[in-house]
């Protein structure tokens, strides 16, 4: 759980409040039995000065020798538990056994209703004794009875109670703590579930985020799959009127063109050329540039490239009947292209339609998959026996715009589109020298990540 | 050769129409998809320049009613729509070569003349028949290397027998592949025509077969 994430917020403000409240908790538990303890030794303490103040009643001896109480405790030297009979004088008539040839501290402090006061005090043995006094009259003499339990015995009792209540508090708060854990990341799930699904769609994996959700968050998908949805029909919908726009231009341009050619050569015909070829220039360039804004924002898209390249193939062949090309079919462990289809179609068809405006009649394509450590390619080879290019050539029809020979027919090498493409993929294109003798061209495209996806 | 342009835009029917011409070759044109599919249904053309985006009934149908009932002749599609899918979709329908808009005149020739020497089972530029050679790029006829001047009448029916040497072909066939539908025809006229080709060509190279039509042998 990293600092910033909603599980570690949830598990610190859950885990905080509980250690406060088991904290308190403990406080208050001690405090509660401590009191009950004072209090039962207060009892303890008034029921042996009404036991001695009834017997000073019966007794017949001045000295009341023959006043005492059961309780043991009172018969052994320096317990802390003593009981001490005064004169109104302060002067001590009678002790208990326990407190002979001992000073028994004397309480100050006024009587309550009751005529009984009490404190804490400290015997000459240092025991902390609780002491309560009450004021009476024994046949007219009046007297001051005074006795004391230790009360160390009592704090004693307390502290052993905190420990094992702290014990059990933490064993219950770390337990706590845990579970507190636990629910965050069970909560959490669903969240880590939507993320993945979401980059499914971004891997090409999936055109739509599937799965249920808890109704916490399944707005959150179906808001997204809306956007991919809306995203795809804007996508759509510019495409469209970028072909329309095509068909447009691109016949007045054609007419304007050919009447320019067709008629005889003055200085109107050579401006109307030089413009409509300009035209034709920007038409065809931002065409393409509309579309790749278009396609790079293009996601959870993906394309069998054998099928694309065996349809390549076909319709290169029969436009090409001079040359032979051979392609083996690759098995269909092959993985899909990571893209748009008609993408693919663009790039790949480019170059097979290179190779076979240079060939001399043998052209040679072939597919594998190429695994770097972090991705995987799709690795395509178009190959021809061609005059082929020299590196420095190579280099230069690689820059954008260069077209290396105004005489072939079409847009020079076509390059300038699959290069744009390759680089919107982040794929590669290479040229080389092919065994044939003529133009190798390399292409590495982005493969879909599942290896072998169903073949429909 | 007789060649159907289908497109709707008027001044481009009328450019292609026009460069057609003068290459040699006689043409029909239609502004509409319905009109077009209908000429090429019933009239016999040794090619098509069929463009995609059409009223009536777009071209890429047009050219699937047109293969779905046998039709044969090469046709070259033309269209403004020059993605990858739409050349395979073109192709798929039954198309042999395709054009994109705007084109330069020259290719569109070069591509037809292509398309017209395919379909005759030609695989060079050049066809030859004894002495006589005949250079379809450049409209030329030698005979023994010495250039011979034939006018564009002449030039067609030699180029068409040329095309289809090995075959017989009938007087009719040659009317109707030589004219466009609005010309006048009149048999008598291939006979004049073929008689002055005859006159400038080397004995036997043109042959009569009676009661059936003119067949130049092949080598």
């Amino acid at each position: 759980m990293r600092k910033g994430s909603i599980a570690f917020s949830l598990f610190w403000l859950s885990a905080g409040w509980l250690i406060l409240a088991l904290a308190g908790t403990a406080f208050l538990l001690t405090d509660l039995y401590s009191r009950a303890l004072d209090g039962n030794l207060t009892d303890q303490l008034k029921f042996n000065i009404d036991t001695l103040s009834s017997a000073t009643l019966d007794s017949s001896e001045a000295n009341f020798s023959d006043v005492g109480v059961t309780d043991p405790r009172f018969n052994r030297a320096s317990t802390g538990w003593y009981w001490v009979i005064r004169n109104e004088f302060g002067d001590v008539i009678a002790t208990s056994k326990s407190a002979v040839g001992s000073v028994v501290p004397a309480l100050t402090g006024s009587f309550d209703a009751d005529n009984y006061r009490s404190g804490i005090l400290t015997d000459e043995t240092g025991n902390r004794i609780r002491a309560i006094e009450r004021a009476t009259t024994s046949n007219g003499r009046p007297l001051k009875i005074t006795v004391t339990g230790n009360l160390d015995e009592s704090l004693q009792r307390v502290g052993q109670f905190r420990g094992q209540t702290l014990t059990v508090l933490s064993a219950v708060g770390i337990a706590l703590a845990i579970m507190s854990g636990i629910v965050a990341r069970l909560a959490l799930r669903p969240i880590d579930r939507l993320g993945k699904a979401i980059e499914q769609v971004r891997e090409g994996e999936a055109e739509t985020i599937g799965g249920n959700y808890p109704r916490e968050i399944s707005p959150l998908a179906e808001e997204v799959n809306e956007l991919l949805r809306s995203n795809t029909q804007i996508l759509e919908r510019a495409r469209n009127q970028v072909g329309n726009l095509a068909h447009g231009l691109k016949t007045p341009l054609a007419v304007l063109r050919n009447e320019a050619a067709a008629a005889k050569d003055n200085p109107l015909t050579r401006v109307v050329s030089s413009e409509t070829e300009k035209m034709t220039q920007l038409v065809t360039t931002y065409l393409d540039r509309a579309r790749l804004a278009a396609r790079s924002a293009v996601v959870g898209k993906k394309a069998d490239a054998t099928m694309v390249m065996l349809r390549l193939v076909r319709v290169m062949q029969k436009l090409n009947q001079n040359v032979v090309i051979a392609f083996k079919r690759p098995d269909a462990s092959l993985p899909w292209f990571r893209g748009d289809e008609g993408d693919l179609e663009e790039i790949a068809g480019n170059l097979l339609d290179n190779a076979c405006k240079w060939s001399k009649g043998q052209i040679a394509v072939t597919m594998v998959a190429e695994r770097t450590p972090s991705q995987q390619f799709l690795l395509i080879r178009i190959e021809d026996d061609g005059p082929g290019l020299t590196e420095e050539e190579a280099r230069k029809v690689l820059r954008r715009g260069v077209r290396l020979d105004e005489k072939t027919p079409g847009s020079g090498l076509g390059l300038d589109i699959v290069k744009e493409l390759v680089d919107v993929y982040g794929g590669s294109l290479q040229l080389k020298r092919s065994v044939l003798g003529g133009l190798l061209a390399e292409l590495r495209l982005p493969a879909a990540k599942v290896g072998v996806p169903v073949r429909s | 050769m007789r060649i159907l342009v289908v497109e709707d835009d008027t001044n481009l029917n009328r450019q292609v129409k026009d460069a057609l011409t003068e290459g040699g070759y006689a043409v029909d044109v239609a502004f509409d998809g319905e009109e077009g599919h209908f000429l090429g249904d019933t009239e016999p053309y040794d090619a098509v320049v069929l463009d995609i985006g059409l009223p009536q009934m777009d071209g890429l149908s047009v050219l699937e009613e047109w293969r779905r009932a046998g039709k044969s002749m090469p046709v070259l599609l033309l269209t403004a729509r020059d993605r990858w899918s739409d050349k395979v979709q073109g192709i798929d329908a039954g198309a042999d070569d395709y054009l994109a808009k705007p084109f330069h005149m020259e290719e569109l020739l070069a591509r037809l003349r292509a398309l017209v020497r395919r379909a005759a089972g030609h695989a060079s530029n050049e066809i030859t028949a004894g002495p006589v050679r005949l250079d379809v790029k450049a409209g030329k006829v030698t005979v023994d290397g010495q250039a011979i001047k034939l006018t564009s009448h002449e030039l067609r029916l030699l180029s068409y027998l040329m095309h289809h040497k090995g075959k017989v072909v009938s007087r009719t066939e040659l009317t109707e592949h030589l004219y466009d539908q609005d010309f006048d025809r009149d048999s008598n006229t291939i006979e004049v025509f073929v008689g002055r080709l005859r006159k400038k060509l080397p004995e036997e190279v043109i042959h009569t077969v009676r009661g059936l039509g003119y067949q130049i042998l092949e080598d």
